[in-house]
């Protein structure tokens, strides 16, 4: 059995960089869409701070680079292209390994303990993600570290891990409400490790950036006040393009909030599922961010097969899936007919945005729906019971 | 706020003192003389008839043809201020001409410790434009530089610009200056400050020059002549401050406020050639004013230079001339080649005739009403042309020539210029350009692209150059993707020697890049890097958003083995567009799907789970009841009848 696992975590591993060695070129495709790449998480972005960095040119006073300085000062120390291609790989590896780690922390779970990271390792969406070397792989694998520590209950490393993962892309610090009700005994040492990691890292930041703080609102600035505008499958982009200027301030205070809206109420309502409630939080994140990705998406789907015993209670599980084949399929398509061959407009490409949108939540209702049902049911499926909620 | 009404009601006195300043100078002008065509050294040639022939030319010196006026000009004058003006006209190959009209003008001499506050003081003027300085006092201006060109300079057939491109710029306004300032901010608000005051007074969207726009050069544009940039506070600093407009139109009504800066406003003098419809309907022309600051130990004055420089295809100016209307050239015109089959109905047409002569006045549309009058120097007209060329000057009626081609205008009678040929191929050689550069963008999509800047070096020596690019802060340029290609195995250590960068701001601040390269001697290559196209904002698109985005051109300064100056063509980026159709079906589809997802969401959390029939039963509002119970009615008719639609119901 274990073998089974090992084998999952190098067929990780391997197809990474194996798609990675063989088609060089794919990495750039991929980066170039809109799907798998956004301003904040893409890799020539990396580049361009590598490279901004390593001439003495002002990395953050403007300009491309939107990710975390020591992001950009470890792709500078690491430089060869395979050896990055290497680096995240074993990124993904890792989180498939951890997600296998998660599902022994479930022992009653009658799926067996490979399968979530198998379904990982073969989920298209999470693939392409890594070989576009998107830098969501590693915010992904600092949620997945600060989950299976909480889960293994090692304080220490999953307060660090979630102050990794929110300065790395902000919005994955409100997963810190959830993790409360995973270590319900040691809140406030779960914040103040938190706050001191997070505070030595941008002070470290500061430092390698010539101390000056500027990188700020270049990372964390333009994730929550959405300033580079470029088409993305979230719910943002084309809002703030139609919006009029007087309204603009407003309803990016309005976003945000709605980022935050539901973390706390799915953190008080799952709290005896913190795991549950944690994943939530996680899908509402993707569903509301400001610069989303399929990559986003497909790390949050991995999650589902943990919910194995909830799979009766789904109410939508054909439309969902049907949803997301839908946005797999003709978004490439209908990006296409906008941009380059200009025989389609921007609504386009917006329907599809939409339709993502509705795809994660028909997702996110499916899986609160089938909780309060099983929570109604006492843990032993009842499918013929027919509930509805007053 | 303040500062700019302020700058609006000095403007709006100066104009005033202006108009009035107007109403002098012609006065002076009309009371002025009843002068001849002196001709000291000119020869002279009388023919009515204008066909007249080289052989026919006397190179004699003979007595003015009309004489006995009273010229005062003649002697020392009273009129002699710091002004003069000139045009060079020079034949470029295949039947191109250039015309170059410089005007220079010196101020009286500048009181240096005059503050801000002191500008509105009395101060003296006489040819140095009144509208100009005391933008430039308000604005603490040292050097001033305003280019309007347009059109294509085809340096391979024509050779170096101008006075090695010097006085040339962009398609589009460019405009830079040298500004004494305490701090960059300070000189930044001067700036925009100077910006808008120019935007009225040359009638072009100066005004729209805004951070965003605005560049600090660092290699490039740098100042000539130390004495020219003086500091009239030793505790400030110069800014070099730089900007240009590629979208600006070029038109009439720009000419008229550069003629309205002379003291002949164009009514005498060489400047009373220009019409508007004739420069502009060139094929390249440049108008460009060029004021500094030069003191010596004692005093401070400002020199300022115009430029009007055009060329024109000479047939087809002629051409227009007579037939404003086109029509199709006549049988007995056409030019067929005799060694062909030809009939009305065929013709291998050949090449341009090479015989070509030709007035100014015809291609002007105007003449030369006598000269400036106001300056000791009188103006001139030089033709700088090939030997077989003869230039030849019409006063009245009399046709003269000069050893040199140049010719003084004297006196208020109206001179023209004879220019004719038997080849017009042969022309004054001009010298070749040191390097070629052109640009152009590279990409399909309109989510990015790439910029191809291609360097050729023809010459034999090593070409050190300066290349300065702003570009607008929605090409979010790469420039770890930057690229070279070269046939010569050329690696970019080698070219590039030196880089500047500042990557733009949104909305704040342009892209600026400037390249130290060295060329090699016969080399081409190619530098490129890629960008993304950021979407703007509704309201920021133009109302023609699908023509695209005019990327200002690059600037080339050649430092060695000669100083010159060159500029790219311009690019049009083409952005994608959002559906301007749609503000409100976004808020409201965006909305609806935002409610629908927390809606949900959130009345499934906060609700509590009960069965179907619990909830059917338990809900205590009288509506409910009544609801439930014909709900319930209705149930007891079809139970029978269709089975199927209690479980329906249930499972809603």
């Amino acid at each position: 059995m274990f073998s089974r696992e090992l084998q999952v975590v190098v067929a990780c591993l391997g197809s990474r960089f194996g798609v990675s060695l063989v088609f060089p070129l794919l990495q750039q495709q991929l980066d170039k869409s809109v799907e798998f790449s956004t301003p904040v998480t893409s890799y020539r972005s990396l580049e361009e701070g590598v490279f901004l960095l390593r001439n003495d040119f002002p990395v953050y006073s403007g300009g491309v680079v939107h990710h975390a300085p020591l992001l950009v000062v470890l792709m500078s120390a690491l430089g060869n292209s395979a050896l990055t291609s290497l680096l995240y790989a074993c990124a993904d590896a890792l989180i498939a390994y951890q997600l296998i780690a998660m599902t022994r922390c479930f022992p009653k779970s009658k799926i067996p303990a490979w399968v979530p990271g198998a379904l990982y390792v073969i989920n298209p969406l999470v693939l392409l993600s890594s070989v576009s070397k998107s830098s969501v792989v590693f915010t992904n694998l600092a949620i997945t570290t600060a989950l299976l520590s909480a889960m293994q209950k090692r304080t220490l490393v999953a307060a660090a891990a979630i102050a990794m993962a929110g300065y790395l892309s902000l919005y994955p610090l409100l997963l810190l409400v959830p993790i409360f009700s995973l270590l319900p005994q040691e809140k406030l040492k779960v914040t103040f490790i938190c706050l001191i990691v997070l505070s030595g890292l941008l002070l470290s930041s500061y430092k390698i950036n010539n101390d000056d703080w500027n990188y700020l609102f270049s990372t964390y600035g333009v994730i929550s006040t959405f300033s580079k505008i470029i088409p993305n499958l979230g719910l943002w982009w084309y809002f703030f393009v139609e919006l009029f200027e007087m309204f603009i301030p407003f309803f990016k205070a309005v976003f945000n909030l709605f980022v935050v809206s539901c973390i706390i109420p799915f953190s008080l309502r799952f709290h005896d599922q913190p795991f549950y409630a944690f994943v939530l939080c996680l899908g509402w994140i993707t569903l509301t961010k400001s610069y989303p990705t399929l990559g986003d998406g497909g790390f949050l789907l991995s999650f589902v097969p943990f919910f194995q015993p909830l799979y009766g209670y789904f109410r939508y599980s054909v439309i969902s899936t049907l949803l997301f084949i839908h946005v797999i399929v003709l978004s490439p398509i209908f990006y296409h007919l906008w941009v380059d061959l200009g025989s389609g407009n921007s609504n386009f490409f917006y329907a599809i945005s939409l339709v993502y949108a509705l795809a994660v939540s028909t997702v996110l209702v499916d899986l609160v729906w089938a909780m309060l049902r099983i929570e109604y049911d006492n843990g032993t499926p009842n499918l013929n019971l027919k509930l509805t909620s007053i | 706020m303040k500062a700019l009404l302020l700058l609006h009601t000095l403007l709006l006195v100066s104009f005033a003192e202006l108009s009035t300043l107007t109403v002098d100078d012609e006065l002076v002008i009309l009371d002025g003389n009843l002068s001849a065509g002196n001709s000291e050294d000119n020869c002279v040639v009388n023919d009515p008839s204008f066909g007249i022939k080289e052989e026919e030319v006397v190179e004699e010196q003979e007595p003015p043809p009309v004489s006995g006026h009273f010229n005062p000009f003649q002697k020392e004058s009273l009129m002699d201020y710091p002004f003069e003006e000139r045009l060079v006209l020079r034949p470029l190959p295949r039947n191109f001409l250039l015309a170059s009209f410089q005007f220079n003008i010196t101020s009286d001499e500048l009181s240096i410790d005059k503050g801000a506050s002191h500008f509105n003081s009395y101060a003296h003027n006489t040819v140095f434009p009144r509208s100009i300085s005391p933008i430039l006092e308000h604005t603490n201006t040292r050097q001033l530089h305003l280019r309007f060109t347009h059109g294509l300079w085809d340096a391979e057939s024509w050779g170096q610009l101008p006075h090695n491109g010097s006085k040339s710029g962009g398609t589009g306004v460019e405009i830079w200056a040298v500004l004494e300032s305490d701090s960059k901010q300070a000189a930044f608000a001067q700036w925009i400050s100077l910006a808008n005051s120019l935007s009225g007074l040359f009638c072009t969207s100066i005004n729209f020059i805004g951070s965003d726009k605005t560049s600090y050069p660092v290699f490039s544009f740098q100042p000539s002549g130390e004495n020219s940039l003086p500091l009239f506070n030793e505790n400030s600093k110069l800014y070099l401050v730089r900007a240009a407009l590629a979208n600006e139109p070029i038109c009439t009504e720009n000419l008229t406020p550069f003629l309205k800066l002379l003291p002949t406003k164009g009514k005498s003098g060489v400047a009373s050639l220009l019409d508007g419809h004739k420069v502009f309907d060139s094929h390249w022309h440049s108008l460009s004013i060029d004021i500094e600051t030069r003191c010596d130990d004692t005093s401070c004055k400002y020199h300022m230079e115009e430029f009007v420089e055009m060329v024109v295809h000479v047939p087809n100016a002629l051409d227009r001339a007579e037939k404003p209307i086109p029509k199709p050239v006549e049988e007995h015109e056409l030019r067929c080649d005799e060694s062909k089959p030809h009939d009305v109905f065929e013709c291998f047409p050949l090449p341009e005739s090479t015989d070509r002569e030709f007035e100014l006045s015809k291609l002007f549309g105007r003449y030369i009403l006598g000269t400036n009058l106001v300056s000791r120097s009188p103006s001139r007209v030089c033709a700088e042309v090939g030997p077989n060329w003869s230039a030849l000057v019409k006063v009245g009626n009399t046709y003269f020539s000069t050893d040199d081609n140049c010719f003084e205008i004297k006196g208020d009678e109206l001179h023209d210029l004879y220019l004719q040929t038997s080849d017009t191929a042969q022309v004054a050689s001009s010298e070749d350009v040191p390097i070629y550069v052109s640009r152009s963008l590279t990409g399909y999509g309109q989510d990015g692209g790439g910029l191809r800047t291609v360097f050729k070096n023809p010459s034999n020596e090593t070409v050190s150059l300066v290349y300065f690019e702003s570009l607008p802060w929605f090409m979010r340029l790469y420039l770890s993707s930057l690229k070279i290609e070269s046939e010569d195995g050329l690696q970019l250590d080698d070219v590039i020697t030196n880089t500047f960068y500042l990557p733009a701001i949104d909305r704040q601040r342009p892209t600026h890049l400037e390249y130290n390269l060295k060329v090699p001697p016969n080399s081409t290559f190619a530098l490129s890097y890629q960008f993304d196209k950021a979407l703007l904002k509704y309201a920021e698109y133009p109302p023609d958003a699908n023509h695209g985005f005019d990327i200002e051109s690059a600037v080339v300064t050649v430092l060695s083995p000669l100083k010159y100056e060159m500029r790219t063509a311009t690019l049009l980026l083409s952005l994608s567009t959002p559906d301007f159709s749609m503000p409100y079906n976004v808020i409201i589809l965006t909305s609806t799907i935002m409610g629908l997802a927390f809606g949900t969401i959130f009345n499934l959390m906060v609700k509590k789970l009960v069965t179907v029939e619990e909830a059917d039963k338990s809900n205590g509002s009288v509506g409910s009841r009544i609801i439930f119970k014909f709900r319930e009615r209705i149930k007891a008719i079809f139970k029978k009848k269709v089975p199927l639609f209690d479980e329906s119901k249930k499972n809603q």
